[in-house]
């Protein structure tokens, strides 16, 4: 019986489909079957980020209104042929086409079939946020150490909690070790310590991830990503591998230093 | 004089720390969805209330603020009275 797991944030930008195309791709590299679900209706996006825009037929929508089954609109992702799917959001309908409960039905049919159904939730608090949540076994709360994204966490953080849902569990992305040290980003344990949930994972901010993102490809595949390195360690703790967190900051060796002094004189 | 400013120790607070206290507030606020203009407006009702049993020589200097404890979070109210003897 598969998990369902919800990833979410509130507010948009954060990197909850990169988040979503990693995790998917890591637990299938570890031999997982999994479905990614793109609950991000009208405004579809993982299909990108997984590289497998040019392959959809149907998507979400088609299934819940019957126009085929479900088997047929899982796009299956080369790279994992037999254990890796994709289910594509519409692009030409908005949100209120599928409801909560069409949710719950959709990842009651596929729990047999997998072990992780994976659903990136749409940013905002709205129709498609609940449907995202609706089938959720376990949420995981995107954010970045910004202001604004910490504060729609906090707000999810509470929907969460009104919507039933026990204990999510928090993601930090985007973390700029050179800004955190010298005291212009907030650190994990701040963030943390506001939002106070459980901590599951921190991605450095990372340049590779925009690299691969254009080649359709995702992070974990790079060996040389942080960013991927982060990935795949967040998997492994929902495999329920202890696996201690990344160290980000900036105590590289004399010469790398030295290249870093240069640079912000400059 | 950043630079000697640093050397004396008179650090100005992070960027980071400053975000955060401004979070924590901003989130006291959130989380008991009272807005700054409610605020003003409980603070307008509390004063009246007050004003009925004691003298408050000061309205303004009156001040209640949501802040942030251990396990709960306190709505305080500061509110200064004066010392005349005159019945």
């Amino acid at each position: 019986m598969a998990q369902v797991i919800t990833i979410t944030s509130g507010k948009g930008g954060v990197g909850k489909t990169t988040t979503t195309a990693n995790l998917a791709t890591s637990l299938a590299m570890q031999g997982q079957r999994v479905v990614a679900i793109d609950a991000d209706i009208g405004l579809r996006n993982l299909d990108v980020v997984m590289g497998l825009e040019n392959r959809i037929v149907y998507d979400l929508v088609d299934v819940v209104e019957g126009r085929c089954r479900t088997r047929q609109a899982l796009i299956k992702d080369k790279r994992f042929p037999d254990n890796l799917f994709l289910l594509p959001a519409a692009q030409t309908r908005d949100k209120d086409a599928v409801t909560p409960d069409d949710m719950i039905a959709l990842c009651n049919e596929l729990r047999r079939e997998f072990d992780f159904i994976l659903i990136d939730s749409p940013a905002g608090i709205e129709g498609g946020f609940k449907n995202a949540i609706a089938p959720a076994d376990h949420i995981l709360i995107v954010t970045t150490p910004e202001m604004s994204a910490v504060r729609d966490a906090d707000r999810i953080v509470g929907l969460v909690e009104a919507y039933e849902k026990s204990n999510p569990k928090l993601i930090i992305n985007r973390i700029k070790a050179r800004m955190v040290a010298r005291g212009d980003m907030m650190d994990t344990p701040d963030v943390v310590e506001i939002l106070a949930i459980d901590l599951v994972g921190i991605v450095p901010d990372d340049e590779s991830i925009v690299v691969s993102t254009n080649r359709g490809e995702v992070a974990v595949l790079d060996r040389d990503s942080m960013a991927g390195k982060a990935y795949n360690n967040i998997a492994n703790r929902l495999l329920g591998h202890d696996i201690p967190f990344l160290v980000l900051d900036e105590k590289q060796g004399l010469w790398a230093q030295l290249v870093n002094m240069f640079r912000t004189r400059r | 004089m950043g630079f000697l400013d640093n050397l004396f120790g008179r650090k100005q607070p992070t960027s980071s720390s400053v975000a955060k206290e401004r979070l924590l507030t901003v989130l006291v606020h959130d989380r008991v969805h009272l807005s700054p203009h409610d605020m003003d407006e409980m603070k307008r009702e509390i004063i009246a209330v007050i004003e009925r049993y004691v003298e408050v020589t000061n309205p303004e200097a009156i001040e209640v603020t949501l802040t942030r404890g251990e396990a709960t979070d306190h709505l305080k109210a500061d509110i200064p009275l004066g010392r005349s003897r005159q019945q």
